[in-house]
């Protein structure tokens, strides 16, 4: 029997409601994707504001309904569950978002950010948990004496490590990552995309990493997907897509800047 | 010509903790008609750079400098009198330096009627053809709308035409393209390419990202803690870097090195703004740093125009 994808989206169609009672219906904001997530592998989604990209995502948060299409998350009906059910399934799903001040509460210690998630689903206050708060922690790379900080004092770069350990804290597979480095500086960037390649040889996560960046995610991920206008335009291996670019959107993304005008 | 001259330029801001360095030592030497990139981290003072020119420092910061000239004039006594008649600002968020109350005709109307001696009637066409000339297609369309209902490539079209409008020939534009897409970005770094080479105008591009000083700007200046540690034609400081900065900051790109290869990041952190210097500001953190980098300062190297400075000799480099 061979291993079910980590993700498997066949013909997802998103639509928002039309804005009025007589108004025409609107073009899907995300218009029949297809494309598949080996396990332990990471998937760059690249497209620009308004592509559907995040559409995408929300409606694999199971946060937008969906038009039609189906979406697997290691071969189970990912659409059909409901209620409790679906809320024990989301543990399979750690999401980063862009800005980790804004993710992460000002007011509580990284100690009671980093709880959070486990108190959420019903683990216990105590030595336990203290001792995989710190594990968690290490594994991004930073000190114990940071779980009686707080979130306001810590660095961009600190921040996203902080907000990655929480993602990781209920063990899940799947890593979502909403354009993760986009607030950072270029040494503080590839220090987090270091992390993200340690993290994903050492624990086999499956990533989806979505940016209007194509360099940041041509760089560590395995397979590419390039959306335009809700539609996929690009889907396949890295390197084939950066070899032969089939649109000349992609080649455009790749060519600005710094590689072109040195080539 | 030299349009904007500056040596030593430093920028302190008191605190009760002690004063804040924000620019320690900056020299920028600007051509006119050229786009002149600031390069950094954040924290670097590029930014602060950028406000001390334009007089909007916070209150009570000190601004000394051996010499801060734009266009022959002393530009600590006279930044305010300059702002907006010759030195425009382009920030980095579009859609906060509109209103978003207030129609894009009036917005514009209240610039020209601040900064230019004409009739209304006379002033609705040049607000169209500002708006024109920054590639609008449809400036009467654009006149007529709200910053919220223009995409962020054209809300930052309107701040250019803006700052055209008020006569300014030095633009300071602070990461432009940083809140836009790609595409977009490059769209709009073409905009400014155009308009420098057509009206004339002198462009201080700050950034964070390489790639905007590659695609659009002819000479670069690298600052590192409130300092500038390299400047020089952008081909010299892109593929030929000087100081070990610029090197590391260059080999931390995801796209130096093999697809997939762990990328070099620069270890440790900028020191805080608060503390004296004595030595090279990047020796705690420098791969090549010897002894007498972190004592004493380091000296200016130099390939023609291209300078910078450490006390490794040129042929490290």
């Amino acid at each position: 029997m061979t291993v079910p994808p980590m993700l498997d989206v066949e013909d997802l169609v998103i639509r928002y409601p039309a804005r009025g009672l007589f108004a025409a219906r609107p073009k899907p904001a995300v218009n029949g994707a297809s494309f598949r997530l080996a396990k332990g592998e990471t998937l760059g989604i690249v497209g620009e504001s308004g592509s559907g990209k995040t559409s995408l995502l929300r409606a694999i948060l199971r946060l937008l309904p969906v038009e039609s299409g189906a979406v697997r998350l290691e071969g189970q009906d990912w659409l059909a569950l409901k209620g409790q059910a679906l809320r024990r399934a989301r543990q399979k799903i750690g999401v980063v978002s862009q800005n980790p001040f804004l993710s992460l509460s000002p007011r509580l210690t990284i100690a009671d950010i980093l709880a959070e998630p486990m108190l959420a689903q019903g683990d216990r206050q105590g030595a336990a948990m203290r001792k995989k708060i710190a594990g968690l922690l290490a594994d991004c790379g930073l000190p114990a004496d940071f779980l009686d900080r707080r979130a306001r004092e810590l660095s961009g770069g600190q921040a996203q490590r902080v907000a990655i350990a929480r993602a990781l804290a209920l063990e899940p597979g799947l890593l979502i990552l909403d354009e993760p480095t986009s607030a950072l500086d270029v040494s503080v960037q590839a220090q987090i995309l270091n992390l993200l390649a340690d993290l994903k040889e050492s624990r086999g996560l499956s990533m989806l990493f979505v940016t209007h960046n194509l360099k940041v995610v041509a760089h560590i991920s395995d397979t590419l997907l390039v959306m335009r206008h809700g539609d996929v335009i690009e889907f396949g291996r890295t390197e084939e897509v950066l070899r032969a670019p089939a649109e000349a959107y992609t080649r455009e993304l790749l060519s600005f800047g710094r590689n072109a005008a040195m080539a | 010509m030299t349009l904007l001259d500056v040596r030593n330029l430093s920028v302190s801001i008191p605190t009760p903790e002690g004063d804040v360095h924000a620019v320690r030592s900056v020299d920028l030497s600007i051509e006119r008609g050229e786009i002149h990139g600031v390069i950094g981290e954040s924290g670097c003072g590029k930014t602060m750079t950028g406000m001390a020119m334009l007089g909007l420092v916070p209150q009570g910061a000190r601004i000394a400098a051996d010499r801060f000239h734009f266009d022959g004039e002393d530009l600590s006594e006279n930044a305010s009198r300059l702002r907006g008649r010759r030195i425009g600002l382009i920030s980095q968020d579009p859609a906060a330096a509109l209103n978003p109350v207030l129609s894009i005709a009036r917005q514009m109307d209240d610039v020209l009627s601040a900064h230019r001696d004409m009739p209304r009637q006379t002033r609705h066409a040049e607000a169209a053809a500002l708006l024109a000339a920054t590639g609008l297609p449809d400036p009467e369309k654009v006149l007529k709308s709200y910053p919220h209902q223009l995409s962020g490539g054209m809300q930052q079209r309107v701040v250019i035409a803006q700052a055209l409008a008020t006569g300014a020939d030095f633009l300071i534009a602070d990461e432009p393209t940083t809140a836009l897409d790609v595409s977009v970005g490059a769209q709009v770094l073409a905009l400014l390419r155009r308009l420098v080479s057509e009206r004339g105008l002198t462009v201080l591009m700050i950034t964070h990202d390489m790639d905007v000083i590659a695609e659009a700007c002819d000479r670069a200046t690298v600052l590192y803690a409130g300092r500038s540690v390299e400047t020089g034609p952008v081909d010299d400081v892109l593929r030929r870097p000087g100081h070990p900065y610029t090197r590391a900051l260059l080999a931390a790109l995801p796209d130096a090195g093999p697809h997939g290869a762990r990328l070099a990041a620069i270890e440790g952190s900028i020191p805080p703004p608060r503390i004296a210097i004595a030595g090279c500001a990047f020796a705690p953190r420098c791969p090549q740093a010897m002894l007498v980098c972190a004592a004493e300062p380091p000296p200016m190297r130099a390939r023609a125009t291209h300078r910078w400075l450490c006390h490794l000799p040129e042929d490290a480099a």
